[in-house]
């Protein structure tokens, strides 16, 4: 009952933020007139859209990977498996394959699932995945990437532009027709991890103390890390490589709101969609008319607080 | 025995990492409603036997019927709802509290989607009475002692509603009060919910004093399975522990080197 109240203000909020994301940018449409309708509705409207979305896919993944790892400091963005998609993505520009298996969605989903296993095959030891493994193991990813990217636009330079848009991520380029396929595989993805809520919980007290709770622990971890990891590769295919938001909003929802899943899952979506309106809008007004692209802002507030978290995490990281 | 009184058979099971045989043709029953300790020396293969009764690890060998029924057959959920576990080691990363740990041990009976019923909040209020932590139920799971949180996962365990409950040495990090705490309140839970409890145990005297039945293991055999003060005696405990121990009486029991 009290959720409902609260699910009444952050609506609200996010209402007031998609007002707010129509109206102000670096063109003024205060006129109305037929060319500030035009922009509005064909230029900001699917932009608005699409932070919504890839807000809400983000912060809801970066739940997911937190329980399945069961390691807070967890994220696709820092394990590497966003840099996985952008890879991916670049991969079917280069080779011309971008209606090819889904186009540069289905590479960006199997090079994001390629990471994912790689993480896990590097990082477990015995059953267990060891904290700080797994994120050295997503730092090396990510410095291997960077690098793999790095060669292919030298080797590439006519489609460079189109790739860096991958590895810094922006909302700019959003059409209409994009929304759709992010729309239906975010809402699949988020009602898989919302179904899972409870046995997610249970993971997060152990593996073995989850199984003896009657919880398909294998199953469950690898329905969740195919349906985030799905998600990932969508959002990753149409929007490039946004950091942080996995980890910053789960984590101050968990604050908030405590550790079940059950809660963290719709708060995350509010909070998701609110931190990803923000970002577009700075990256939009903040050196108008020029474009920051949107990744950059939230990687600008996500580091400082990922090092903020590592400081606080060091006793468990090395006992 | 009459077979609807064996909740628990363990027949002939081996379980081997590669070569080494970590438990080898290991074969008892468990009695309805019985307090069954197992005792060993570290590496005998008391917490694989553990792992090996609810489904843990693969055997190799043998194999392990409840109620009749071999474990393969069960489906998770409904093997959690005939034995529960309290595992040694609990390790929260994740801020929980007391009474959704608890609450937990309801996750058997709740089907997707379902919230938590008048019944489920019932049955974990009368766990976490109890073992005495219900006073306990908002704090935080990372802040509680160890004592304090053996006796949630005993409630959590209890909240599963479970005809047996295996205990992988819940005492072994307490202070000599609360490990007589814990095994109070086992006791309890045998007597007056009749749960077939089967617990291991490195306190000798402990296991002396509670279990009616014991199970002893050496490098991954079975050595005694018998009424408790059959098998505790100088010559067992000398072969077992390779220490020189003294029956006092029927409760106590001094080792010496």
């Amino acid at each position: 009952m009290k959720d409902l109240i609260w699910y009444f203000v952050l609506t609200l909020i996010v209402l007031g933020l998609v007002v707010l994301g129509l109206f102000w940018g670096s063109v003024d449409v205060s006129s109305l007139d037929e060319n500030s309708i035009y922009i509005i509705k064909n230029i900001r409207l699917p932009r608005v859209i699409m932070s919504l979305l890839c807000g809400a896919g983000l912060a809801v993944c970066g739940s997911a990977y937190q329980s399945i790892f069961q390691n807070p400091l967890s994220d696709p963005y820092i394990l590497g498996v966003s840099s996985g998609a952008s890879l991916g993505a670049a991969v079917a520009i280069i080779l011309g394959l971008e209606s090819f298996f889904f186009g540069i969605g289905g590479f960006a989903f199997l090079f994001a699932l390629a990471t994912v296993w790689i993480i896990i095959k590097i990082a477990s030891v015995g059953n267990r995945l060891h904290t700080t493994t797994l994120l050295l193991a997503g730092i090396s990813i990510n410095f291997l990437i960077a690098a793999l990217i790095a060669i292919l636009m030298v080797l590439n330079s006519e489609n460079m532009d189109k790739i860096i848009f991958w590895t810094m991520g922006s909302m700019s380029a959003t059409k209409f027709s994009d929304l759709w396929i992010v729309f239906v595989f975010v809402l699949i993805g988020i009602i898989a991890i919302r179904l899972y809520a409870r046995e997610l919980n249970a993971i997060l007290t152990g593996n073995e103390s989850a199984r003896s709770l009657g919880v398909n622990v294998e199953r469950t971890k690898k329905v969740i890390l195919l349906f985030s990891t799905l998600m990932i590769g969508i959002i990753v295919a149409k929007s490039g490589v946004i950091g942080f938001v996995g980890l910053i909003v789960p984590h101050i929802v968990r604050i908030l709101v405590g550790s079940d899943n059950r809660r963290i899952i719709p708060f995350s979506i509010f909070g998701g969609m609110i931190f990803m309106l923000l970002a577009d809008i700075l990256s939009r007004v903040l050196i108008a008319p020029s474009e920051l692209p949107v990744g950059s802002i939230t990687a600008l507030i996500g580091s400082p607080f990922f090092i903020y978290l590592l400081y606080n995490a060091k006793k468990q990281l090395n006992p | 025995m009459e077979e609807k009184d064996v909740i628990l058979e363990v027949k002939n099971i081996s379980y081997f990492v590669r070569e080494k045989k970590i438990i080898e043709d290991i074969s008892f029953s468990l009695k309805r409603g019985g307090f069954y300790c197992v005792i060993g020396t570290n590496g005998s293969g008391k917490t694989t036997l553990l792992k090996s009764i609810t489904n843990n690890v693969e055997l190799n060998a043998g194999d392990v019927k409840v109620n009749g029924k071999p474990i393969k057959k069960y489906y998770p959920k409904q093997l959690a709802k005939e034995l529960s576990i309290v595992w040694q080691h609990n390790e929260f990363l994740f801020d929980f509290s007391a009474f959704q740990v608890v609450m937990m041990g309801r996750m058997p009976y709740q089907k997707l989607l379902q919230a938590d019923s008048e019944k489920d909040l019932k049955i974990v209020q009368e766990a976490m009475e109890k073992t005495n932590t219900w006073h306990l139920r908002n704090r935080s799971i990372k802040q509680l002692s160890g004592g304090e949180l053996q006796r949630i996962m005993i409630a959590r365990a209890l909240a599963q509603e479970s005809p047996l409950m295996l205990l992988d040495e819940p005492i072994s990090s307490l202070d000599i009060r609360h490990q007589f705490d814990v095994m109070e309140l086992l006791r309890k839970i045998n007597r007056e919910n009749g749960t077939t409890i089967f617990i291991i145990l490195h306190n000798l005297s402990l296991a002396l004093k509670y279990s009616d039945e014991i199970i002893t293991l050496k490098d991954g055999h079975l050595v005694h399975f018998g009424k408790t003060r059959d098998i505790i005696n100088k010559e067992n405990i000398q072969n077992l522990f390779n220490v020189d121990a003294e029956i006092i009486d029927k409760d106590n029991i001094i080792i010496n080197k």
